[in-house]
């Protein structure tokens, strides 16, 4: 077994009457690609919020690198090494493309003798170079997560947060995306844990498969053993053939 | 490359210009009554551009400068009349009582979302208005301070003197505007969840901006009070707070340069309104608002660009 980099025990969340997130624990491995997998409402996003303290959990720990996250900033968090991006994708409105990425890394985990020739690199590594001075709002959605991908790999994390990656794409950019994310795993060893519901490309692309539903972890595996598991099937078409869940 | 952005030259060159012809001007167009005019519209580029730096440059819109203009006048007003020290200790006093006003209003309001800020800010000028008439024992009420001492008794030397603060600290806000600084501060303005994602600790850059931004305000406080030589509680009010954001506005949120000229603009405009009298404050909001509506980047800064760009500068 290799090194645990973010170790989640017992994690819980309630929303006045809504239990959000019960009771999750989970590991995850340096090197990893892990998929969070579940239906609208499963409580995807209060995960991520909950493990870089956007939301303060109600009970439960997250341990990353070996060090617990419990009342840290979620500023301090990216100096951790977990960098995040966001559902919607959320620009810097009004800087260029390339001053987006330059402010991911502006936080005091960065050493770089020339920042902007960085922020350049990380642009032509996602393919925006072209468009370093465009205004980020003028950006196409698929470019707009390239750029939010780009902004978070600036800040050099050790663990990447990719919010539904794939969210308002066209197939051509899904799989433009995914490869980029591979090359990224592949080329940096980058830890990377993505919450996803667009089934297909999700399971080709991870190593290994979380399925939360209704806030509550209910299966783990490969993503072969996912897509016959009959709770995960349950949990997002009712009870049917496995099949039609990737096909 | 660096990729923050650099000053162009020609900007450099046009600022540098405009302050020399500035300072000139009283010598061909002799007179007190230019150098009175010139003088407050400089005081106001330095409230101006004071005000963008914090406001412009991160989208919270600071309602209640004037809070920080009437602490600088009142200070330059206690420490001269009340305490007899010499003028000169008014300018280190009046930044740092801005300065610590600013933290302690920082503190709480920085952290409130949306419209909260400006609230908070006007809604606290106004409690000092009223502070000053409630103890006019000590603050000498609707009167307020009267005989404080000039800086500099020439009135020429003060325009001066006043013009070169105002062109450094234009130079040093529109430095730290460039910077590392003034690109988290855009940033700010663009999504402060985003920036927390970036690692950026959003409420200290926060506060330290406006601490900053007070202490330009109140350092153009003790400057006013020490050019009409009395304060009054009028300088907390709102109309001073709204002049200022119209004239960021004529001039171009953000641009540092931009609100210098539409402070010089509409000082020398209001000169030409005096016969208005009573309805300036009409006129500025009315023009505050089809600003707004149909200029949303102002006039000057847009102004400036494209000429800089017709005569083959960089865009």
């Amino acid at each position: 077994m290799s090194e645990i980099l973010l170790e989640v025990e017992g994690l819980d969340k309630r929303f006045g009457g809504l239990h959000a997130v019960k009771n999750v624990n989970m590991t995850i491995a340096r090197g990893e690609i892990v998929g969070i997998l579940g239906p609208n409402g499963a409580g995807k996003t209060t995960m991520f919020n909950l493990l870089t303290n956007f939301i303060a959990p109600d009970a439960g720990k997250v341990v990353f690198n070996g060090q617990s996250l419990r009342g840290v900033k979620p500023h301090k968090i990216v100096t951790l090494g977990v960098a995040r991006t966001f559902q919607l994708c959320r620009p810097f409105v009004g800087l260029s493309v390339l001053e987006n990425v330059l402010v991911g890394s502006l936080g005091p985990r960065v050493h770089h003798p020339d920042l902007g020739e960085r922020a350049m690199q990380l642009l032509s590594q996602v393919g925006l170079a072209a468009k370093a001075d465009t205004p980020a709002e003028l950006l196409s959605y698929g470019d707009l997560r390239r750029l939010e991908i780009a902004r978070a790999l600036a800040a050099e994390p050790e663990l990447l947060m990719l919010d539904e990656p794939f969210a308002g794409l066209g197939s051509s950019e899904i799989e433009a995306i995914s490869a980029l994310i591979r090359q990224l795993h592949a080329e940096k060893n980058l830890t990377i844990l993505l919450i996803e519901h667009k089934l297909r490309e999700f399971m080709q692309l991870v190593s290994r498969v979380i399925a939360l539903d209704f806030g509550e972890v209910i299966a783990e595996g490969l993503p072969a053993e996912i897509v016959s598991n009959p709770r995960v099937i349950e949990a997002y078409i009712g009870k049917q053939d496995p099949v039609a869940v990737v096909s | 490359m660096s990729g923050f952005k650099q000053l162009d030259k020609l900007s450099g060159a046009a600022g540098a210009t405009a302050l020399l012809l500035l300072a000139a001007a009283p010598l061909v167009f002799p007179g007190t009554y230019l150098i009175g005019v010139l003088t407050v519209a400089a005081i106001y580029g330095i409230w101006a551009v004071s005000w963008d730096f914090m406001s412009g440059l991160t989208g919270r819109e600071n309602f209640g400068h004037s809070l920080f203009i009437g602490v600088g006048a009142y200070a330059a007003g206690f420490l001269n009349v009340q305490m007899e020290l010499g003028p000169w200790w008014s300018l280190p006093v009046s930044m740092l009582l801005a300065m610590g006003f600013a933290v302690l209003l920082g503190f709480p309001t920085l952290r409130l979302k949306g419209p909260y800020f400006a609230l908070a800010m006007l809604s606290a000028a106004v409690i000092m208005q009223r502070l000053m008439l409630i103890f006019w024992e000590h603050t000498g009420g609707e009167e307020g301070i009267q005989d404080i001492a000039p800086l500099i008794r020439n009135h020429l030397h003060y325009y001066w003197f006043v013009l070169a603060l105002l062109g450094v600290i234009t130079f040093l806000l529109g430095w730290l505007a460039r910077s590392r600084w003034g690109l988290i501060l855009r940033a700010i303005r663009g999504d402060e969840a985003t920036c927390l994602a970036a690692g950026i600790p959003i409420t200290t850059y926060k506060i330290v901006s406006l601490v900053i931004s007070a202490a330009f305000a109140g350092l153009g406080g003790a400057l006013y009070a020490h050019y009409q030589l009395q304060v009054s509680p009028q300088l907390f009010a709102v109309v001073t707070s709204v002049t200022i954001i119209t004239m960021v506005y004529v001039g171009g949120m953000g641009t540092i340069f931009g609100p210098v000229g539409g402070a010089l603009l509409l000082t020398l405009l209001t000169e030409g309104l005096r016969n208005v009298g009573e309805w300036r404050l009409m006129v500025y909001s009315v023009l505050l608002i089809l600003i707004i509506f149909f200029l949303p980047d102002g006039v000057i800064a847009p102004l400036w660009r494209r000429l800089r760009v017709a005569v083959g500068g960089k865009p």
